[in-house]
């Protein structure tokens, strides 16, 4: 039933969008149309040519770029329309690529690493049913499941630090702290987003590792511990900003009204404010928790670089090898299978991020909707 | 005398465009007006026959460099009906604010003067906001229910005051009293005209009710704490004829108990319910402070007989 | 009257017992402090205090506290005082006694060696009596006795010297040793926060104004952290990196300054081994990456708030920009080695680096530039549609001009945020780790026109370049050693040469969007 709805509603968008193409193109001045068309044909060709790797791309591109500048002196207005719509694509258009291209290389690794289950044969199944990752010695095995141990320890750590303090702080910027106070610290959280991870891997190498093997005589001085404490630290700006915005989002009315009947700033906080912007304090966790999954300079600075998993999983004070370090540190002096691995890193990586980032996308909908429906 | 400095100085930009516009008001309605008529201490002098619950005394609003509220002092008699009347933008709203100092969320407003509220002054060093605003009570301009069920909309004030428990461990360990907080629900929303409509979805969110019904919530919030003085900006601005007959019946059988100060824009209204009327007009002046009936009737100044009978305002 | 229960809107019998509470909440934070300070090694417990170690004086200071703190819940439950208290301290506070008590238990029956039944049994006893003790009795007493209990028990431990300098202990099968130094601060920080909190909570009068202050004092100490720990952070470099950055730096000569470390490349034979090949690469790296992404993303916001209609095609592009927006930045160095290094002549370039870092810029100048034309009243757009205006005269003079300064705002800080970046260049561009001077990219004259496809080709484009992330990590990987005079400082002046390009940026952004918004309000 609502399935044929949707499909006469389908049918119904795509005649009318039909019906406003030809309008559209019958009022337009043909000129200007042939111009638009030749340009974002050359785009389109100039495109395919670089996927192609054809030495001829310059050609097309250089005729897109003729007739956008030709266009663009005598009909400006219809060029601009169509080239801020190739440039609206190019989002659509990279993301598409990233997924391709990091598939495609991946699909080697995944070949290689099939096991079989009742007697079919499922690729990539052999990277997280054994825990053996040797590119060199006998058996040449590709398991992902020690960096994905190494990077759950490190974001667990580092979801601990920034979640907290991260929606601490942004409770501070939105609701306890004076203007003044408030216009120091927004920005100087927003600076600590700026520090190069490179830099604090630097710091960490040079000063928290030698650090911690003396504090708790360790063998090297690597640790989850300390990497994920960095990591959290690196992700608390992205938390505190985006738990911010939904928290300054609650209509300040709400906030009076608890006031008004005798509540305490506090209460009003944790009993109105919080609850009300629940769906975007959550989401901002998520995406932190997205930036701890995906930093890669500090961990792989840090890191001893091995692909090993904890004995027992839990210890803190062992520091091997995450997902991303292990591309980071191993693509370049990789290949054949062994780089197709790293890219299968990437691909768990990058799907992995994808659905946190659609989920929180998801929920902020729903909250804006919530609140929405407020007004 | 005491005050409050929340001004800051990057907020008087804002504030200066109001005051442009503010002057500007006040030209247009000195050219419409044929004389500018003084107004004169002894229209507002007005001694209530009961005991003062809250007196002002010279109170000044600033919202940077707009002046709000202009001198002005005023007696509330306890366990009566106040009404405030006056043109939009006159400062009803800002003076109700300033009696259980919500003005002190507003970044920009400065308080001058002396609010007392049983012979305690209201803004001096260590007052307990918490204490204040637990005895002076607030029912808001427009319907601000929180996104919760109606239940706990009600009950979010005694709750949070530690006068209801509710939470998990009150449970386990059998402090908590649910018959208690029904009848609490049950009797607030009765008095505010509500309990027929929301009686069978209590656990509903509040947010799904109409705008009148979120108004009359809003009221039934606020009485749940029971505080002394209950201060009301236009309750009835989003009620149809019947909801407003009733909130009018409540405001008056709520002065039985309570201190009311309510906001109106509608001239019946005030007659109806109030023992004694302000008049604030443009400007954020109070202009004449007297029995309902003296303003309606037989008003001293010149400017509130033209306001009342419809002529200008 | 008509109430009976009418309360005064001042309580001023409480100020000898809010003036003790404030005080225990101030010697709480000088305990944390020089916790703090013990745990950097800024200061040693077994440094002498007043005739005795630092660790012994410490514990003194958290028995007095955790003494203090039971004292405040006894003097208000007998009615000493004049609190508000709830009947319960609430299920938060239980349960994170219950949590603490619990890990003290088995600490300590480890410690006394029993096994580790025995422990989780003498855990879940000390963890159900902190539960009743916080859940049971009123708030007052609650939030107090079990909080001042933690710091008896720690100070204690450290004035009998069962903890203290020179004490260790192995954590078996952790590889792992734990030692007084690091234990006694992290339990006089951990002592000193409860007490903290109590003591703030007594403060208030307990109740809803006390658990406010109590929330407060934590809030405070968590934003002050993280300030303290960014200017320490940038302090750090600083003051490792300024004699490296300096070397050499004079007036006069040749040229009217000399910087050799922003001038020099690296290499035995210059006199100061410098960093400008890197500075130059990262200079134009973002050069190139902003010439990609920002007239993109720009017109993307345009047509996204301009001219579509909301719909499936705007949904999706905003999905995926978010999603490129959280993509790790490694992936996108993945993506670029297996799409762009292919079509630039198969090996690491600068053209390459650029791009990636433009794909990375792109979600960030897009999602700003959206924002920024979004805020932009409809006012406009109606005032400027109704003098007769076309569309795209409108966005071209009225939209894109209003927007200009949110647009600036984001382009900076999203410029900062690459200029950064390290791990896609490091798969895309590469460079050496000591680029001599000569390394440094010419692309400027480097465009060369040719008869054959692909006609136009610059090889400064087309080659491995460094840039300053990209060499900072080179340097580490290589121990922090390598063909020049002192590596250690020569690595540290490039930590805050990138440090300071990167503050700048962001420093630039943020006084832009400062200054924008004062001039909105004017
Ligand atoms: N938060 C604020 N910041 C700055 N100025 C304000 C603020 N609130 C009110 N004002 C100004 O103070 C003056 C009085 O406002 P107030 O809201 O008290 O009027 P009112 O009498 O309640 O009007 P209405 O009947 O429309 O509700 C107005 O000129 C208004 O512009
Ligand atoms: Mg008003």
């Amino acid at each position: 039933m609502s399935l044929t709805t949707s499909r006469t509603d389908w049918r119904a968008g795509i005649e009318r969008r039909l019906t406003r193409t030809r309008e559209f193109v019958d009022d337009a001045d043909p000129e200007a149309l042939a111009v638009v068309i030749a340009s974002m044909g050359s785009l389109l060709t100039a495109f395919v040519g670089f996927l192609l790797a054809s030495p001829w791309t310059a050609v097309p591109l250089g005729a897109f770029l003729i007739a956008t500048g030709y266009g663009w002196v005598r009909h400006q207005a219809l060029v601009a329309r169509a080239v801020t719509f190739a440039m609206t694509t190019v989002t659509l258009v990279t993301l598409g690529l990233i997924v391709v291209f990091i598939f495609a290389e991946s699909i080697p690794a995944f070949r290689y690493e099939a096991a079989s289950v009742f007697g079919v044969s499922v690729p990539g199944l052999g990277m997280f049913a054994q825990t053996r990752w040797d590119a060199v010695s006998d058996p040449v095995r590709y398991s992902l499941l020690p960096m994905i141990h190494g990077t759950v320890m490190v974001t667990a750590i580092a979801t601990l630090v920034a979640g907290p303090l991260g929606v601490a702080a942004a409770l501070f910027i939105a609701e306890i702290a004076p203007p003044r106070v408030r216009e120091l610290v927004k920005p100087g959280i927003e600076i600590l987003a700026g520090i190069p991870s490179i830099v604090y891997g630097f710091i960490g190498f040079t000063v928290i590792n030698p650090w911690a093997s003396d504090a708790f005589a360790l063998n090297g001085g690597s640790t989850y511990l300390f990497v994920g404490m960095v990591v959290g630290l690196m992700a608390l700006p992205t938390v505190v900003s985006v738990a911010e915005d939904a928290l300054t989002s609650v209509p300040d009315v709400m906030k009076n009204g608890s006031l008004a009947l005798g509540a305490t700033d506090w209460q009003s906080m944790t009993s109105i404010t919080l609850p009300a912007a629940f769906s975007g304090v959550s989401a901002a966790v998520l995406l932190g928790v997205g930036r701890a999954i995906g930093e890669t300079m500090a961990a792989t600075v840090m890191l001893a670089g091995i692909p090993r998993i904890s004995d027992p999983l839990v210890n803190v004070f062992y520091g091997y090898e995450t997902l991303t370090s292990l591309i980071a540190r191993g693509y370049g002096s990789a290949n054949g299978v062994h780089e197709s691995a790293l890219f299968a890193a990437g691909v768990v990586l990058f799907v992995t991020v994808l659905c946190l980032s659609l989920g929180s996308q998801y929920i902020e909908a729903r909250m804006r909707r919530r609140l929405g429906g407020a007004e | 005398m005491s005050q409050t400095e929340n001004a800051d100085a990057e907020d008087a930009t804002d504030a200066t465009a109001v005051t442009a516009n503010r002057t500007d008001g006040r030209r247009a309605s000195t050219t419409a007006g044929e004389t500018v008529e003084e107004t004169r201490p002894e229209w507002t002098s007005y001694e209530a026959s009961g005991e003062t619950k809250v007196a002002v005394e010279d109170l000044d609003v600033h919202y940077g460099d707009d002046h709000a509220l202009k001198g002005v002092s005023m007696d509330i008699p306890e366990e009566s009906v106040t009404a405030l009347i006056g043109p939009s933008g006159c400062g009803k709203s800002t003076y109700l604010r300033c009696l259980n100092r919500m003005n002190d969320r507003i970044r920009a407003a400065s308080v001058d003067g002396t609010v007392e509220l049983d012979g305690e002054d209201v803004y001096q060093d260590g007052v307990d906001l918490v204490e204040l605003r637990k005895r002076v009570g607030m029912v808001f301009q427009s319907p601000n229910p929180f996104p919760k069920s109606i239940r706990e909309n009600v009950s979010y004030g005694p709750r949070k005051h530690g006068d209801i428990e509710t939470g998990l461990l009150a449970r386990l360990t059998g402090r908590a009293e649910p018959e208690r907080e029904a009848r609490l629900v049950e009797r607030s929303l009765e008095r505010a005209a509500l309990w027929e409509e929301v009686n069978d979805r209590l656990d509903d969110n509040a947010l799904g009710l109409s705008g009148g019904q979120q108004q009359r919530l809003c009221i039934a919030r606020c009485l749940a704490v029971d505080p002394e003085v209950i201060l009301m900006d236009e309750p009835a601005s989003a009620l149809d004829p019947i909801a407003t007959a009733k909130i009018e019946d409540l405001i008056e059988d709520l002065a039985q108990d309570y201190t009311v100060v309510v906001v109106t824009h509608s001239m019946q209204q005030a007659a109806r319910v109030s023992d004694q009327t302000a008049v604030f007009l443009t400007g954020g002046e109070l202009v004449e402070y007297d029995d309902t009936e003296k303003i309606f009737e037989n008003p001293e100044s010149q400017r509130v007989e033209d306001y009342v009978s419809g002529k200008f305002g | 009257m008509s109430r009976a229960t009418q309360t005064a809107l001042v309580r001023d019998d409480r100020t000898t017992y809010e003036a003790a509470a404030g005080a225990a909440v101030g010697l709480s934070g000088v305990a944390f402090v020089v916790g703090l300070a013990a745990l950097v090694g800024a200061v040693e417990i077994g440094d002498p205090v007043a005739g005795v170690e630092l660790s012994v004086a410490l514990g003194a200071v958290l028995l007095a506290l955790g003494l203090a703190v039971v004292g405040f819940g006894v003097a208000s439950r007998l009615g000493f005082v004049d609190a508000a208290p709830q009947p319960s301290a609430g299920v938060v506070a239980a349960v994170a006694f219950t949590a603490i008590w619990f890990a003290a238990g088995v600490t300590a029956a480890g410690a006394a060696g029993i096994g580790t039944v025995g422990r989780l049994g003498v855990g879940t006893v000390l963890g159900g009596g902190a539960f009743a003790v916080t859940a049971l009795p009123r708030e007052d007493v609650g939030s107090t006795v079990p909080a001042g209990a933690v710091a008896v028990l720690c100070g204690l431990a450290l004035v009998t010297g069962v903890v203290g300098p020179g004490w260790e202990r192995a954590l078996a099968g952790y590889n792992a040793t734990l030692f007084g130094d690091t234990v006694v601060p992290a339990v006089v920080l951990f002592a000193s926060l409860a007490t903290g909190w109590s003591a703030a909570k007594a403060y208030g009068g307990f109740g809803a104004r006390g658990r406010n202050v109590g929330a407060y004092v934590l809030i405070y100490l968590v934003v002050g952290s993280i300030l303290a720990v960014l200017v320490g952070l940038v302090a750090f470099v600083t003051a490792k990196g300024l004699p490296g950055l300096l070397n050499g730096v004079g007036v006069g000569g040749e040229t009217l300054v000399r910087w050799p470390f922003l001038t020099n490349g690296a290499g035995l034979l210059a006199d100061v081994a410098g960093v400008f090949p890197a500075l130059v690469g990262t200079v134009w790296l973002v050069i190139g990456a902003v010439l990609f992404a920002v007239p993109t993303g720009v017109g993307a916001a345009v047509f996204l708030s301009e001219y579509a209609e909301q719909g499936r095609f705007t949904g999706a592009v905003e999905v995926a920009t978010n999603g490129l927006w959280s993509t790790p930045s490694i992936v996108f160095g993945l993506f670029g080695a297996a799409f762009l290094i292919p079509r630039f002549g198969n090996q690491k370039s600068l053209i390459a680096g650029m791009l990636t870092l433009g794909f990375m810029l792109l979600p960030l100048v897009l999602i700003t530039s959206r924002e920024a034309i979004l805020a932009v009243p409809d006012e406009y757009r109606d005032a400027s549609a109704a003098l007769g205006v076309s569309k795209w005269q409108t966005i071209r003079s009225v939209v894109l001009p209003a927007a200009i300064p949110g647009v600036t705002t984001g382009v900076i800080l999203g410029v900062g945020r690459i200029a950064g970046e390290t791990a896609p260049i490091l798969l895309t561009m590469g460079g050496g780790v000591l680029p001599a001077k000569s390394a440094a990219p010419n692309v400027l004259s480097g465009f060369r026109l040719s008869a054959s496809p692909p006609f136009v080709s610059n090889p400064a484009l087309l080659e491995a370049t460094s840039a300053l992330p990209y060499q900072l990590y080179a340097l580490i990987t290589a121990g922090l050693s390598g063909n020049i005079r002192n590596p250690q400082e020569y690595a540290w002046g490039l930590a805050l040469t990138l440090l300071l390009v990167v503050l700048a940026f962001y420093a630039v952004g943020i006084a832009t969007r400062y200054y924008f918004r004062r001039k909105l309000h004017q």
